[in-house]
């Protein structure tokens, strides 16, 4: 098993002798490592120059008892057949990231967009983060925890009054 | 205004269908387009540009996003029309009542003339749309009018 781990071990050797962060092999093909915000761009240079050229995924977690979100970027390697999965917290009361535009291109930038106007994160860099979903939206970032949907529909669209909707308020 | 009306049914033989579907609004009508319903044989015509549509069927969720452009076919669409809502979630967001975005009440983005109830509707209440189309020709108002203004005259 140790032996067959041998190309995912070599991924996390390569990043900690130039980052000294500690990195863990899930299993097989499945490779995380945590760094900090700041040098999170070092990083993903770093790791596309080690063949991670596919951005698959940018994904935030939200932790509001913590005070942070999570960025969390997936990444695929086409020759390593790795997927390396880069996170990083950043301050939820000011959520600004450096974009990964200028290393992914065109693939990085809808994911960005998208994370903007789901969860308010800001992408400094992105030239475009105008609503992707959402047109006409008022309300708060919808996909954050603390945002009570359910109440905030409420409001917007029903009426208590009206007989026929009182339905939703029981 | 009678005789525009005989004129009319005369003239329609056929009613040609834009479809705006979101989500599982389209499969809800892929039954009337095979050969066991088969729509076509009462004359509904599905065409793949709003300019050539007498009928707008809306089906599915719509979304804050979506309804914007099933205005924007509306708009392109050539007097007389009419728009036909198939669907609970169409109708009210159906399940989908107490999401942030979606359309809760279709009326208040679009004039809707039917509204077909169900989860999906059946194929025969469909037809039964379309055959309340034909025998409504009539009042469906000229060129350029508003229906407000075809129903005093």
């Amino acid at each position: 098993m140790a032996e067959s781990l041998h190309k995912e071990s070599k991924v996390i050797e390569d990043i900690s002798a130039k980052f000294k962060i500690a990195g863990k092999v899930q299993r097989e093909r499945r490779v995380w490592v945590t760094i900090d915000k700041d040098n999170l761009i070092m990083l993903c240079n770093f790791a596309k120059g080690l063949g991670f050229e596919h951005l698959s995924a940018i994904s935030v977690t939200d932790w509001p008892e913590e005070g942070t979100f999570e960025l969390t970027y997936h990444l695929w390697s086409y020759s390593e057949r790795i997927l390396l999965t880069i996170k990083t917290k950043i301050d939820r009361a000011n959520p600004v990231a450096d974009s990964v535009v200028p290393v992914w291109q065109e693939n990085a930038q809808i994911h960005e967009r998208e994370l903007h106007e789901l969860f308010g994160v800001e992408f400094e860099g992105n030239k475009d983060l105008t609503p992707l979903f959402l047109e006409d939206w008022n309300g708060p970032p919808p996909f954050q925890k603390d945002f009570d949907w359910k109440e905030y529909v409420r409001q917007q669209c029903y009426d208590q009054a009206n007989e026929r909707e009182r339905a939703y308020y029981d | 205004m009678v005789e525009q009306a005989t004129k009319m049914k005369r003239l329609i033989n056929a009613i040609w269908i834009f479809n705006w579907f979101n989500s599982c609004g389209f499969t809800e009508l892929i039954p009337l387009v095979g050969s066991r319903w088969d729509m076509e044989r009462f004359g509904m015509i599905i065409t793949g540009t709003p300019r050539h549509a007498d009928v707008l069927f809306i089906a599915g969720y719509q979304t804050l996003k979506s309804i914007r452009r099933a205005q924007v076919i509306y708009e392109q669409m050539p007097d007389p029309k009419a728009v036909i809502a198939l669907g609970a979630c169409t109708m009210s967001g159906g399940m989908y009542w107490d999401s942030y975005n979606t359309v809760k009440r279709l009326t208040d983005y679009i004039p809707v003339n039917i509204y077909i109830p169900g989860c999906p509707p059946r194929p025969e209440a469909v037809f039964e749309a379309c055959m309340k189309i034909f025998h409504h020709v009539g009042a469906v108002p000229p060129h350029g009018k508003k229906f407000a203004k075809a129903h005093k005259g």
